[in-house]
């Protein structure tokens, strides 16, 4: 990557930064993996009381500074200054995370069985024995301090499962806080939030956001680590963004656009899929059809899939839309309704059924429900397959892997080596080899659940244009997300959901993310 | 499309002659248990040169594990599938006292009460998996209940006692022709290896088992009729434990309702040591196969050393605690070195690459 206009080495933009106000100094920090650069002498700087976004595509290094600094790498070179003192190197297994600085990671590791209580007075430091006697009664004074300080009105009683999505992520940031300052005394103290709005339902970020701002408000600092650029810059004070190991700049976030974020990350300009003319085919029937359908939220449905078209589902999370895809793909069992599928009613609609008609769904949660992580990329890619090829139960694998490196040369997957194993490949090219294990069966409609999850900017366009020129030729897509600038980009007409129904449609031009918006908070408000 | 040329590991996929994964010679760790076994052994014909190394140790050996193998190769099935079967060595005994019982007691055919004794361990296999399946339990407790009373029924038929003078017509089948002086049971547990072999790599079936096993979601998902498959493998274990019973009482002439107890922690502890070897993290029928013979070469060879019985329990019981920990730890080892040497680093402008070495580190995503 040739070195650019934007590039500001050591975030020239502060100035020098002045002791006291620097709560954490990264100087010139390196790291390698097997010879492969990962950091090439990064500088990141975090002032106190500010929220700082680290951004950066899958692969450019963002993981391996947050590792870093937590202790699970330990750096080839560099400096590191907590609060003015610079910390020995190498940081330990512990990294610096006894001198003020927490890590609330993606997965909250939070146990749905305990409360709220037993969570915060469980000392993560560990520095006590495990023996000393907890005198519940100070640790739930401390906890109610903590929370009302915070102005976090949850029971500390409460049990972590039945809390909502957005309160256990609150719940974790207040008791990192809190960890931190029993270790440290009331210092302030820098809390680095990996990815922790993903799983959150979109209107409910902003009760963590408001969080955040309070921890700020107190002189306490935040790096925000986040793919995703409409929230990053409706918090953050600053941004740095990393590109391929480097630092591709450090930004106030005053002044800056989206577009010069995405530029600034893909390090050249953003181009946006064209969405050229509409291809419904409304001369022919519905490629797949639903009346009257109704499963946990979604209450009597009715839902047409044309070929050549982009159907867009949103709605306030609750509302029903996400449920839409497993349902139609029978993943789910309906209470009630008809399912058609080129015309002909699908009696009873299974995944194995609905595969038959060439129906395919592509789950949000590929971890959990998209590909064996543990098995390799060719058994991934073969396994609808399987039968193939020799007309019956014997496997033919030397074609089917012949397919699996048709689909990763095709669709761009990087390593293209379909014998690593599947949990090897980033968020990105996960989604891509799925999406073309799905495209390689010929799908009649493409069931997808947040495509893009996870996904960095780079990939994401990618997954766009695969699904449009798909689309293109004849296919038909349902795309259930709450990610409004997808709907934007992607969808040619968009259905808002709200209490299992279909409240709003908007057609083409109509879709932007103010309309988009505006309906699904207005119904929320009515 | 980019020009990405294929890695050398992915641009040979024209030979067929590999199952998937093309790692034959990248792992050493794949064979780390059959050097142990070698090690063992030169230190047995070492240590007891006049017992040991003897054609009749030798077919004792592996005439004897024969049950146990065919035992632990029913196991691996729902294994792979991601379920215990707690109830396969009672099935062995139920078996065992049903084929003595009918041929002794009441006079039956050997043929006829053998195809009996298999027809209960369908059986069994049957109620297995309906539970697991209807009720969606946790076959673990399902198979460790069923397994209890399977083991009360075969003291009904047995009359809580030991039934011998089986027909001998069977042990001739089982024993007495030996081929190159090896028991016949031998060849046919190494017969159903095969089987179970090809089924597991080549069939539909066994990728399937293998899916359902990895994640249940993503084969249901990708339209894989996992309770189906799950019933299945629960039928394979029991019908199979049920012919080893038949071997077993074969080999022994006789039954009692404590013929099976023996066999649960070796079967347990075969399978799970091959998993360490030849396919690492997989259930593979000629790991299992190794790792029977592995523990019976330790075994035997101690016990000709000198040392008493209980070394059977220590040997079997440290092989099955060893072989969990040491299945994690090379498994991750071995992930480790795939990310480092499979990935061509920075082979491309696009930066969308799994980063570090860490396996577990799932990049920014």
């Amino acid at each position: 990557m040739s070195s650019e206009q934007s590039v500001e080495p050591g975030g020239g933009a502060l100035g020098a930064p002045t002791a006291g106000t620097a709560l954490l100094e990264v100087i010139g920090l390196s790291k390698a993996f097997s010879g492969a650069p990962a950091l090439r002498s990064v500088d990141l700087t975090i002032r106190a009381g500010e929220i700082h976004g680290l951004l950066g595509a899958n692969g450019s290094g963002k993981s391996t500074l947050i590792k870093i600094l937590a202790g699970f790498h330990q750096p080839d070179d560099g400096r590191i200054i907590v609060n003015g003192d610079e910390r020995p190197m190498p940081l330990g297994p512990r990294g610096l995370r006894d001198h003020g600085v927490a890590f609330v990671h993606q997965d909250l590791g939070l146990i749905p069985a305990s409360t709220v209580l037993e969570h915060m007075a469980l000392d993560s430091h560990g520095a006590a024995p495990g023996l000393r006697r907890i005198s519940w009664r100070d640790e739930r004074l401390r906890v109610e301090e903590l929370l009302a300080r915070f102005q976090v009105s949850i029971d500390p009683d409460a049990l972590i499962e039945i809390l909502s999505p957005v309160q256990r992520a609150m719940v974790a940031v207040v008791r990192a806080v809190g960890d931190q300052e029993r270790a440290i005394g009331n210092a302030r103290s820098l809390l680095v939030l990996d990815e922790p709005t993903v799983f959150l339902p979109r209107d409910e970020i902003d009760l963590l956001f408001a969080l955040l701002r309070r921890l700020k408000s107190q002189g306490n600092s935040v790096v925000l680590v986040s793919h995703d650029l409409d929230e990053v810059l409706a918090v953050t004070d600053r941004v740095t963004v990393l590109r391929d190991g480097s630092l591709a700049g450090t930004r106030d976030v005053a002044g800056q656009t989206r577009q010069d974020i995405v530029e600034l990350i893909l390090g050249a300009p953003d181009e946006h899929v064209p969405h050229g003319k509409p291809t419904v085919r409304t001369d022919l029937p519905p490629l797949m059809a639903a009346e009257g359908l109704t499963g946990d939220r979604i209450q009597n449905l009715s839902i047409e899939l044309r070929g050549g078209e982009v159907v867009g589902v949103t709605g306030l999370a609750g509302s029903g839309f996400e449920e839409l895809p497993e349902l139609l793909f029978g993943a789910r069992t309906r209470r009630a309704g008809t399912i058609l599928v080129d015309g002909r009613e699908v009696t009873r609609p299974t995944p194995r059924e609905m595969l038959d008609r060439r129906i395919t769904l592509v789950p949000s949660d590929r971890k959990a429900e998209g590909a064996a992580q543990d098995l390799t990329v060719n058994e991934n890619l073969a396994l609808p397959f399987f039968g193939d090829h020799s007309g019956g139960w014997l496997i033919r694998w030397s074609a089917l892997r012949e397919q699996a490196q048709r689909i990763c040369r095709r669709f761009n997957v990087v390593p293209p080596s379909v014998e690593l194993t599947f949990s090897n490949l980033s968020g990105g090219n996960q989604q891509k080899a799925l999406l073309g294990k799905w495209f390689q069966t010929d799908p009649l409609v493409m069931l997808l659940n947040e495509p893009t999850q996870g996904v960095d900017v780079g990939a994401r366009r990618e997954i766009f244009k695969l699904i449009r020129e798909a689309v293109t030729d004849g296919m038909s897509a349902l795309c259930a997300t709450s990610d409004y600038e997808q709907l934007v980009e992607l969808a040619d007409r968009v259905l808002i959901l709200q209490d299992g129904q279909v409240r709003h449609e908007l057609h083409g031009a109509e879709i932007t993310k103010d309309s988009l918006a505006a309906l699904i908070y207005s119904e929320a408000a009515a | 499309m980019t020009a990405i040329d294929d890695t050398p590991a992915t641009s040979t996929a024209t030979s067929d002659a590999a199952a998937p994964p093309r790692r034959r010679f990248r792992e050493p760790e794949r064979f780390a248990l059959i050097g142990v076994w070698i090690v063992l052994i030169v230190f047995f014909v070492l240590r007891v040169p006049d017992t040991f190394p003897t054609t009749a140790n030798l077919s004792n050996m592996l005439g004897s594990q024969a049950v146990l193998l065919i035992l632990a190769l029913g196991l691996i099935i729902p294994l792979r599938a991601g379920d215990y079967d707690l109830s396969v060595a009672s099935v062995l005994t139920l078996s065992a006292v049903i084929v003595a019982a009918l041929n002794v007691t009441h006079g039956w055919s050997i043929w006829i009460a053998s195809v009996v004794a298999i027809l209960a361990g369908v059986l069994v296999g049957v109620v297995n998996g309906f539970i697991v399946a209807r009720f969606g339990i946790d076959p673990f407790i399902v198979t460790l209940g069923i397994g209890t009373i399977v083991v009360g029924l075969s003291s009904i038929v047995a009359d809580s006692r030991t039934v011998s003078g089986v027909d001998p017509v069977l042990s001739d089948v089982m024993l007495s022709k030996p081929f190159l002086n090896i028991p016949v049971d031998f060849y046919y547990a190494v017969v159903l290896c095969a089987i179970v072999w090809y089924v597991f790599e080549k069939t539909a079936l066994g990728q399937r088992l293998l899916f359902v096993g990895q994640n249940r979601d993503v084969a249901r998902l990708n339209g894989v009729a996992v309770q189906k498959l799950r019933w299945i493998g629960l039928i394979c274990s029991a019908t199979i434990a049920a012919c080893a019973g038949v071997v077993y009482v074969g080999t022994t002439r006789s039954a009692d309702p404590g013929s099976g107890a023996g066999f649960l922690l070796p079967a347990f502890a075969a399978a799970f040591l091959g998993s360490t070897t030849l396919r690492i993290g997989r259930f593979n029928p000629w790991g299992t196969l190794i790792a029977v013979y592995f523990l019976v070469t330790g075994i035997t060879g101690l016990q000709l050393m000198g040392a008493e019985q209980y070394v059977q329990q220590l040997f079997y019981g440290s092989a099955l605690v060893i072989a969990v920990v040491l299945s994690q730890a090379v498994r991750v080892r071995s992930l480790h070195k795939r990310v480092a040497t499979a990935i061509p680093v920075s082979a491309t402008p696009t930066t969308d690459l799994a980063e570090g070495e860490n396996p577990t580190e799932r990049s920014d995503s």
